[in-house]
């Protein structure tokens, strides 16, 4: 029980990182009509970011605060130059400008850095444990990210609640024309909300970077499966990823954690184990296969 | 347009420049011996077998309008069965309750069955949905796939499996690269032959119009979502045999072959080299693997020796450029305004 | 009783809470030409959509020739003679003129699994989609790409797909619609001459086109059909006046 509920921790845990990152792409297809392949790059420049001043600074902090413009910069340089040129375009143009981008990126990233991994560590203050339910230490830095994830769902759900770009969004507008109805200029709002939704994901590889290895590539899984989560929750709906998030992040980790032994108990040891390991890998695959027989438009369909 | 230029009957570019390229396929072993470059006959294997992928994502996306971006799944697929099969027979133990085997025939002919079946299920689950979705599905399934054979640990895991040699097909050796490299030929001339036929036909019209009007299609009768979903199981099959030739090539099979970055080459593939003309993913892919083989070299020579390992840092850029302003392809460029079927 | 070759009972649509279809009752004479008007926001396009099977009704029943269609999928109507034109021009824009209307003949031939033989060296799509387009008088266009047609030409190519389908009743959604007069005039020709042929539920706003070729009219507002009638009695219907062409009370 205790391990399950562990478990259930670090499921939440992952689906706060797959949150961030869907967020940033699944507004960006709301409101732009772009799908952008090089969100995961966005996702590895805040890790490399974070990861290097981090280990000049000696402070994790400023490391992950130094990631945020760094990667909103770079978000609003690609969209300055490529993306705004592919709004007007078929998915497939984007599709493609997009992952040339990530072939970009990586090999610029690793010209600089070069391929092996590098290391980040916790920081002192947060490399302890804590029992937030009694008799489960659980480490203070993943509590810290999941509250970090609670406050970007906060912050999006005020934005999108109360102000008039938020508005735009509720109310599926996907045409360049309406968000016109605000009255500013709108290449340099979409400059700044590509920026905007840049930072969640560079938010989301600072945070990353101590607790798996910072590398080229980096971007691309955790993107496959920010598609996954986009899917199941539905395309432009802040609210569906934020449940695709969690769902996907708790299925996997439970498949993972439980799906090997529950096999145990029905067949032969090797096979289970075996059979066990691909089924838990494609737990969130199949996750995906339901809800699309379900609801093709995913579980919260955005208008429009 | 098609009848026009067929009443004609005239000797038009764009049936030069197929002939042209056919010509040099054909007598590209000769040409390879006279430079005295012998290893080109095996990396053009290569090219052809990428050709054939190609050409079959071209049938769904370029006449279907199905943005899949996951077609390597059935191109890794037909190579899985091809190398699993090899596997139990070195091994003389069964898979599922079958023998293994090395006999082209059945392997090849397994090869394209389970990438039919793989691609049929794929197809019937993506095709409920269209536009992102359906790339972003496509995409997410294929990448099941590859954790699945990464976690296959009796077939090798993440690195892959090693083939004890190529297929038996008829006695004929096709360790010999000039004899492989005829039977790629014939096989994606056969292929691209078929493909060409089938676009034409009453099928590959109703194709053709689902990709330019969906909702047209639907209003004069036609069940747009069987048309799709046989058109998505016959690219499947046809990459399914690449994939199969591929593990023969290489003579070695791993889950790189179901890489997502393998759909996107594909895909890069078809772009480059004009989509929708079946003939262009076959310039695509000379001109791809080749700058892929080339360009490290070239870096190389001109003293930028940091690129040489870092060409995709110049390509991805290119492609940009591709898309943005440069759609009709490269086989466009050479074959003019016929190039691309309506 | 008439032989209603349409017939809707009670049929009803809302969108959140308002209603777009409404009760609404609707009978076509084989043989007739019925027009359906009304102002704008009527609901006359979510009827067709209806009818042609683009929305499921929330309630009520679709007969077709004694078939309940009311759920049948829309690419099956066509089969049972059911054929639609659309409002915007809807055809295959990469196509020329001649493919689209034999893709309108295949349609009807049974099914496309086919794999090889070339579509567009078969005669028996080829010669009857041009006997088609020499009907709605696009024969001289017939090897054009359709992205190269004018407006007007495209309506009438809309119409010739739409007969290519041999249908008993068809439905014309606005076919006038971004016309000018001397189109319009031409396409009021074409459609006289096939009265009398093809049973036609026509909506269009133009209402000289529909005086001149409507044996029956259906007036809806609010998502009800409020008067069914020949044309002098509609004119002649004080609810019409007042509800559709404006005219505050006379009595």
């Amino acid at each position: 029980m205790l391990l399950f509920l562990e478990q259930l921790l670090n499921g939440l845990q992952l689906g706060v990182f797959l949150f961030l990152v869907a967020a940033g792409l699944t507004l960006i297809f709301g409101i732009m009509g772009l799908i952008n392949l090089a969100h995961g790059s966005l996702y590895m420049i805040g890790a490399f970011a974070a990861a290097t001043v981090t280990n000049w600074t000696g402070s994790f902090l400023v490391g992950l605060l130094a990631a945020l413009p760094i990667t909103a910069a770079v978000g609003m340089a690609i969209e300055f130059v490529v993306m705004r040129r592919l709004y007007d375009r078929d998915h497939l143009d984007q599709v493609l400008a997009t992952f040339g981008l990530i072939l970009f990126f990586n090999e610029l990233i690793a010209m600089i850095w070069g391929r092996p991994p590098l290391f980040m560590t916790v920081p002192d203050i947060l490399n302890g444990t804590v029992e937030i339910i009694p008799g489960i230490p659980y480490p203070i830095y993943r509590v810290v990210i999941i509250g970090v994830g609670v406050l970007v769902a906060l912050v999006l759900y005020g934005v999108i609640a109360r102000t008039r770009v938020g508005m735009l969004i509720r109310a599926g507008s996907t045409h360049r024309e309406m968000v016109g109805a605000l009255g500013v200029n709108i290449r340099v709002l979409y400059t700044l909300l590509f920026g905007f939704g840049a930072i969640f994901a560079g938010l989301a590889g600072a945070m990353a970077g101590p607790l798996m290895s910072v590398q080229v590539g980096m971007g691309e899984g955790i993107l496959i499966l920010a598609f996954v989560v986009i899917v199941i929750g539905g395309i432009g709906s802040v609210r569906g990823a934020l449940v695709g998030a969690l769902l996907v992040g708790v299925v996997d980790t439970m498949g993972r954690a439980f799906l090997p032994t529950l096999l145990k108990t029905m067949l032969p040891p090797a096979e289970a184990d075996g059979i066990g390991a691909g089924l838990s890998s494609m737990a969130i695959y199949l996750l995906m296969a339901v809800v699309l027989v379900w609801k093709p438009r995913g579980l919260f369909p955005a208008h429009g | 347009m098609a009848d026009h230029s067929h009443r004609m009957g005239a000797i038009t570019r764009k049936t030069a420049v197929l002939a042209f390229g056919f010509v040099l396929l054909a007598a590209l072993p000769g040409i390879a011996h006279l430079m005295d470059e012998p290893f080109l006959v095996s990396t053009f294997s290569r090219v052809l077998i990428y050709a054939m992928a190609a050409v079959s994502l071209d049938l769904i996306l370029g006449y279907g309008g199905m943005v899949s971006f996951g077609h390597a799944a059935f191109f890794g697929v037909g190579a899985y069965v091809v190398g699993i099969l090899a596997h139990h027979a070195a091994e003389g133990t069964t898979v599922l309750g079958l023998a293994g085997t090395n006999l082209a025939v059945v392997s090849w002919a397994a090869a394209v069955l389970v990438s039919a079946g793989v691609a049929a299920v794929i197809g019937a689950l993506s095709l409920r949905t269209d536009g992102v979705h359906f790339i972003m599905i496509t995409l997410a399934f294929a990448q099941m796939l590859f954790f699945l054979f990464v976690s296959l640990e009796p077939y090798g895991g993440d690195d892959g499996l090693m083939m004890m040699g190529r297929n038996d097909l008829f006695g004929i050796d096709l360790s010999d690269d000039m004899t492989f490299y005829y039977l790629c030929f014939i096989a994606l001339m056969a292929f691209l032959l078929l493909t060409r036929r089938l676009v034409d036909s009453r099928f590959g019209m109703v194709i053709r119009g689902c990709k330019q009007n969906e909702r047209r299609m639907r209003a004069l009768g036609f069940p747009v979502y069987r048309y799709k979903l046989t058109a998505f199981v016959i690219a499947g099959a046809g990459a399914g045999l690449a994939g199969a030739l591929s593990a023969n090539h290489t003579e070695f099979v791993s889950p790189d072959f179901l890489h997502w970055t393998m759909s996107g080459d594909i895909m890069i593939i078809v772009i480059l080299g004009g989509i929708g003309t079946l003939y262009g993913p076959v310039v695509g892919a000379v001109v791809f693997l080749m700058l892929e083989e080339f360009l490290p070299l070239a870096f190389d020579s001109v003293g930028l020796e940091g690129l040489k390992e870092h060409w995709r840092f110049l390509f991805g850029p290119i492609l940009i450029l591709v898309v943005l302003f440069a759609r009709r392809g490269l086989f466009g460029l050479l074959a003019g305004r016929e190039a691309r079927d309506g | 009783m008439a032989d209603l070759i349409l017939d809707v009972r009670h049929l009803h649509k809302a969108f959140g809470a308002l209603a777009a279809t409404d009760d609404l009752n609707l009978g076509v004479e084989r043989g007739e030409v019925h027009a359906l008007i009304g102002p704008n926001g009527a609901g006359k396009t979510t009827l067709i959509a209806q009818l042609a099977g683009e929305l499921t009704p929330d309630d009520g029943t679709v007969t077709f020739d004694g078939r309940d269609i009311t759920a049948l999928p829309v690419h099956q109507r066509p089969h049972l003679g059911l054929a639609r034109s659309f409002q915007i021009t809807s055809v295959l824009m990469d196509f020329t003129s001649l493919d689209n209307v034999a893709m309108a003949v295949q349609a009807r031939a049974g099914h496309s699994f086919r794999f090889w033989r070339r579509a567009r060296a078969e005669r028996a799509l080829r010669v009857p989609a041009m006997d088609y387009l020499d009907r709605v008088g696009l024969g001289a266009r017939a090897h054009v790409r359709v992205s190269a047609l004018a407006h007007g030409e495209r309506r009438q190519l809309e119409l010739a797909m739409a007969l290519a389908l041999e249908p008993r009743l068809l439905l014309l959604d606005e076919p006038m619609a971004g016309m000018g007069p001397e189109e319009t005039q031409r396409m009021v020709q074409v459609l006289k001459a096939l009265k009398g042929e093809i049973t036609m539920l026509l909506v269009e706003h133009d209402m000289d086109a529909v005086f001149a070729l409507a044996d029956r009219l259906t007036v809806l507002v609010y998502g009800k059909a409020i008067a069914t009638g020949t044309p002098d009695a509609i004119r002649a219907n004080p609810d019409v006046r007042r509800a559709y062409l404006g005219e505050e009370g006379g009595a």
